[in-house]
């Protein structure tokens, strides 16, 4: 042994090796396991099993495929809304609001009861509720028919799938008003920008606020008029339901050729 | 037959009134009626909510009037600061909020302390000081407590842009006018706010976008959040505005859930700010680390 390296023997640089070694282990970990936030986290086994109703139907029930494209990218010239990519808990509470009974509304009684004479006003523990209701002449009749595996299978199914958005040309005032709409929103009658929830570029967040990028324009508009007429009414606290009765019928046709403007990816790599 | 005279009476209030009719100008597409009609499923909250008339609130330029000059690139500069604090301004925000978390819609919500009425009344007294402070001096305290950060000095340049931003959205606002929607919506204060009611409405109303724990939601990139936390090291700290209670419940009465708002009671709203409060966040920066620990919180919101 020489007098250059007794200070670091054999051992302590086996010590150091090891502990390097530790720390790129960690390093190779972390990388890998790295949560990819552009891709729906789905149940996959659920996805394969709800591919064959998708493309090939049960029964009476026509082909998912057949209205909302081979891979769910929806049909943009008659209206039929994209849903690759969509999150599966999100499908699967529309489709079991299609499928629940329109006049299944009830009253709640609040479990705590109110002092009156603190907050004035009558029938304050008694909410009205509405579970979810959806009216669609064509998802009411088949959404009926599918039993909750289903719904669970079909909806992870077309949660797993990749969609790439194909963006619109569309004119300048459209897209100005849109814009407009969409990071703004018109706080001079207190309606919040769409983006506030929708997420930006209104690429969707979570179970509960849908994307609004890579929709048909006519599907996004027959949505908010059904908000406005009440054909749809399965929002979480109407927080949809107040902000679609702010919207002109100007303010619907800007956003949703704003939003036909947008490129937008899912589930892509 | 006889034509009596209340006949002719009736036929010319009639003629009179279907020229009326048609000589009215077809509505343009924008201001179109839309489809609300009575509907089957009724309302989920027996409330009134305020019917906002055209008018009511003053109304900032369009983000496409900023002009194409200097002051237009620093008006789009403070825009950016203000939208996306943690990207423009870094150095200065020192939790994961951004401007517009509080005043929403870029500054411009009415009730949600917009600045178009905030910067015409400056240089005002302030409480909070005990002295006059100018719009910079204001805005160096956001980020002291609301932001939990270090104040950019009065002559940093993201100041001046923050500055020239805000003097932009009041254009055309009187000056020195205390304008409806300014600061936050008035609030009646009946009793104590009760923080088992609190945070039984919190579980039930906020958890969908602020999460469990008041932790809220980071966006889809993992940067920067969706849905700003409501407590927590991210959160404002105690010296901040919002840490008051009352301020707290006039903010969430006025604005929350986003796009219903006014349908909690004045009571619930001070509940759930009362629920907010005695959850930790960062310590107030005004005084020591020592008293933070032993001293009554500031805010109002009682004994923990």
């Amino acid at each position: 042994m020489t007098e250059k390296d007794t200070w670091l023997d054999s051992r302590a640089r086996r010590l150091i090796f090891a502990f390097l070694l530790v720390v790129a282990a960690g390093a190779a970990y972390l990388h890998s396991h790295k949560p990819d936030n552009y891709r729906v986290e789905v149940n996959m086994v659920a996805a394969s099993k709800g591919k064959a109703l998708a493309t090939g139907g049960r029964d009476t029930i026509a082909a998912c495929a057949s209205c909302h494209g081979a891979n769910g990218e929806g049909n943009f010239e008659l209206g039929y809304p994209r849903l690759a990519g969509l999150h599966p808990k999100y499908i699967a509470k529309q489709l079991h609001d299609f499928a629940r009974d329109p006049l299944d509304v009830g009253v709640k009684v609040d479990p705590i009861s109110r002092d009156y004479e603190k907050t004035p006003g009558i029938y304050k523990d008694l909410t009205i509720y509405s579970p979810g209701i959806r009216f669609d002449p064509i998802m009411n009749a088949i959404a009926q028919q599918l039993t909750d595996d289903e719904i669970e299978n079909v909806s992870n199914y077309y949660g797993s799938l990749a969609f790439v958005a194909n963006p619109e040309p569309v004119d300048f005032q459209s897209l100005e008003r849109g814009q407009e709409l969409a990071l703004r929103g018109k706080p001079e009658y207190l309606m919040p920008r769409c983006e506030a929830c929708h997420g930006p570029d209104g690429e969707g967040f979570g179970e509960h606020f849908p994307p609004l990028a890579g929709q048909p324009p006519q599907y996004l508009i027959s949505q908010i008029n059904k908000w406005q007429n009440g054909q749809r009414d399965n929002d979480h606290l109407a927080m949809m339901k107040n902000t679609a009765n702010l919207l002109t019928d100007g303010d619907k046709i800007n956003i949703a050729r704003y939003y036909s403007n947008r490129s937008f990816s899912i589930n892509e790599k | 037959m006889t034509i009596k005279p209340h006949h002719l009476l009736a036929s010319v209030i009639g003629l009179f009134f279907t020229a009326v009719v048609s000589a009215e100008p077809f509505d343009p597409l924008e201001v179109r009626p839309t489809l609300v009609e009575p509907q089957l499923s009724l309302p989920t909250n027996l409330v009134t909510v305020p019917v906002i008339s055209p008018g009511e609130y003053f109304v900032p330029p369009m983000v496409d009037d900023i002009p194409d000059d200097k002051t237009g690139d620093i008006i789009r500069w403070g825009r950016n600061i203000f939208v996306n604090t943690q990207k423009y301004a870094p150095r200065y925000a020192g939790n994961g909020l951004n401007c517009v978390s509080c005043h929403l819609s870029e500054g411009r919500q009415p009730y949600a302390a917009p600045l178009w009425a905030a910067y015409p009344l400056y240089p005002v007294s302030r409480n909070k000081a005990n002295k006059v402070v100018t719009f910079q001096q204001r805005i160096q305290s956001c980020f002291k407590y609301s932001l939990d950060g270090i104040a950019p000095t009065v002559d940093a340049p993201e100041m001046d842009a923050l500055v020239t931003y805000s003097k932009w959205l009041s254009h055309g606002a009187p000056v020195g006018v205390s304008l409806p929607g300014r600061n936050f919506a008035d609030i009646k204060k009946t009793h104590d706010p009760d923080k088992l009611n609190g945070e039984l409405v919190y579980k039930a109303r906020c958890v969908v976008c602020h999460g469990e724990n008041g932790e809220g939601k980071k966006n889809r990139n993992g940067v920067g959040y969706m849905f700003p936390p409501l407590w927590g090291t991210d959160s404002f700290n105690r010296g901040a505005g919002l840490n008051k209670v009352k301020t707290a419940a006039q903010f969430i009465k006025a604005n929350m859930p986003l796009g219903s708002g006014y349908t909690l009671t004045d009571d619930e709203s001070l509940d759930i700010a009362a629920y907010m409060w005695i959850h930790f966040r960062p310590d107030d920066p005004r005084v020591s680390f020592f008293k933070n620990r032993t001293e009554m919180k500031p805010g109002g919101g009682g004994a923990r």
